[in-house]
């Protein structure tokens, strides 16, 4: 593992916070990172199936956009990117792996991450966002959507960790 | 000058994009592209997340509300996140688990592979194929998507507390939060 080096918690919490405070005061809304990946979802599957994609009443909202691509979320993901690659390079924190817990193989990991990965796309669009949209924003703006999303998500998060103690220990 | 402040399209993408850059560089730096830290959390190894998260909210939110005080938010043109009880609680909770097997969240999983873990990158995959799932899903999942709305709902607007008590009461709720995890911390060690 790459040494760490990293900030203390509550100085990159603090930067974070100012981060989505500017977001709030230039742009009318918080930050996002899901809605980015439904939205390539959409475009991609587009491009493989357009007949059965144009069915799907949900993706209405990306493809009826007159040019999809020009989304606010994705160009701020794409930014997400760019910070945390400078961040990773400058840090001497950047290094190509395939990162997993002690003792668990390639293949398991492959599928945890897969896996995981899907329950949470499903699961934010259900919840109206994730992370940031949802409990980062919503929190900040001491709205009730994004508490009772923090709280489901760490009372449930914890009960897995029970369940999956190999996963990461 | 009152916010938000209306920009055109394009500087509003530019800003998404400068916007973005502070976004990931905290992430990164805070450690949070990184899963065993991510997940620490949940196995009481590691508090960085609740640490990194409850100060950006209380930062933001005392902004927020300052702002707003001061004339300087228009809160009328601000977008709040809608509460929809239900769909948010079991959303909520199967987030919670795809977090613990994944190792990250959207935002995270982003900053994981910005910092070359392919790992992450498979998660990113993952998170596509999920959305695809709910939209193909939609139909039946419609009626409990829509379902329990309590539409723009505020802590402080429903309750009628002021939002200054609110704060306060998570300041304390925090630090004390913040005091215990340093001193768990410290003992683990």
């Amino acid at each position: 593992m790459a040494k760490n080096n990293f900030w203390s918690p509550y100085i990159a919490g603090a930067g974070l916070g100012l981060t989505l405070l500017a977001t709030f005061y230039l742009a009318g809304w918080g930050l996002g990172a899901s809605s980015a990946f439904s939205l390539l979802a959409s475009l991609g599957m587009k491009e493989v199936h357009p007949d059965f994609t144009q069915r799907l009443t949900y993706f209405s909202q990306y493809l009826n956009a007159e040019s999809p691509l020009r989304d606010w979320v994705l160009f701020e993901v794409g930014g997400l990117f760019l910070g945390a690659l400078s961040a990773a390079l400058f840090s001497g924190n950047f290094k190509f792996r395939f990162d997993r817990g002690p003792g668990m193989s390639a293949g398991k990991r492959l599928i945890a991450a897969v896996s995981g990965g899907i329950m949470i796309g499903f699961a934010s669009r259900l919840a109206r966002g994730c992370t940031s949209g949802v409990a980062l924003s919503g929190g900040a703006q001491l709205a009730i959507g994004g508490w009772i999303f923090v709280i489901a998500m760490f009372v449930s998060g914890f009960i897995a960790a029970a369940l999956f103690r190999r996963l990461w220990t | 000058m009152t916010g938000p402040l209306v920009v055109s399209q394009e500087m509003g993408l530019l800003l998404a994009v400068m916007l973005g850059f502070f976004f990931g560089l905290f992430l990164e730096r805070g450690g949070l592209g990184n899963p065993h830290k991510l997940t620490g959390v949940f196995y009481l190894t590691d508090f960085v997340v609740p640490k990194v998260m409850f100060t950006a909210i209380l930062v933001a939110s005392v902004g927020f509300y300052l702002l707003s005080d001061l004339k300087l938010l228009d809160l009328n043109r601000v977008w709040i996140v809608p509460a929809f009880f239900w769909p948010q609680i079991a959303g909520g909770a199967l987030f919670g688990i795809g977090f613990v097997v994944s190792g990250y969240c959207p935002g995270t999983s982003v900053a994981g592979l910005a910092s070359g873990r392919l790992d992450a990158l498979v998660t990113m995959i993952g998170i596509g194929i999920g959305s695809l799932i709910f939209a193909v899903a939609y139909p039946m999942l419609e009626d409990f998507y829509q379902s329990s709305p309590m539409g723009v709902a505020t802590i402080p607007g429903v309750t009628g507390v002021s939002h200054w008590i609110v704060l306060a009461v998570l300041f304390i709720v925090a630090g004390l939060m913040f005091y215990l995890m340093e001193q768990f911390e410290k003992k683990a060690k």
